[in-house]
């Protein structure tokens, strides 16, 4: 395509669709950690490629982590 | 009579006398509240994402159980007034 310049954009799959998990639970800090960012910050589906479906639901997991320290609310 | 997992965080300095005395206890507070306990888990102790009540670490509990509001609520109740459950939460399970 002419109008795209720069790098090739690369298709995103989403995670959880393609490992065929259907339900993210938030004891599997390990998993819930690659959707985060330095800071601790929910990570964006334009970033990820996450389907929103699993967007919402990897949302609340990482929610209750953080409620339960297991995850942390801000990262500096 | 649904499923639900409780989490919950122990401080870390109590005895361990009075942390199974502890477990036993908020067990027992599901049991009599009708609800029939699948699993208890003890996890460990873990180092904490950051500091509750200047706690660095606390030891995380989960149980599995089936069970009613009645349980969930005494259960919540309870673990608000202990001083040695630093954090807890009920997820329901079915709808997953």
């Amino acid at each position: 395509m002419a109008a795209r310049r720069g790098r090739a954009k690369r298709r995103k799959v989403c995670y959880f669709t393609a490992n065929g998990i259907t339900h993210i639970d938030y004891k599997d800090v390990d998993l819930l950690r690659r959707f985060i960012s330095e800071r601790g910050k929910i990570l964006p589906r334009r970033v990820t490629g996450t389907s929103a479906k699993y967007q919402r639901k990897l949302t609340v997991a990482i929610k209750r982590a953080r409620q339960m320290a297991l995850l942390p609310y801000v990262n500096d | 009579m649904r499923n639900y997992e409780i989490m919950y965080i122990v401080r870390p300095n109590i005895e361990e006398e009075a942390q199974t005395a502890l477990i036993e206890r908020f067990n027992s507070i599901l049991t009599d509240n009708g609800a029939e306990i699948g699993k208890v888990e003890e996890k460990g102790k873990k180092r904490l994402a950051y500091e509750i009540n200047d706690f660095r670490d606390g030891y995380y509990v989960i149980i599995k159980f089936k069970g009613d509001e009645n349980a969930i609520n005494e259960f919540d109740r309870q673990a608000k007034f202990s001083d040695d459950i630093i954090r807890h939460i009920a997820v329901r399970e079915d709808d997953q």
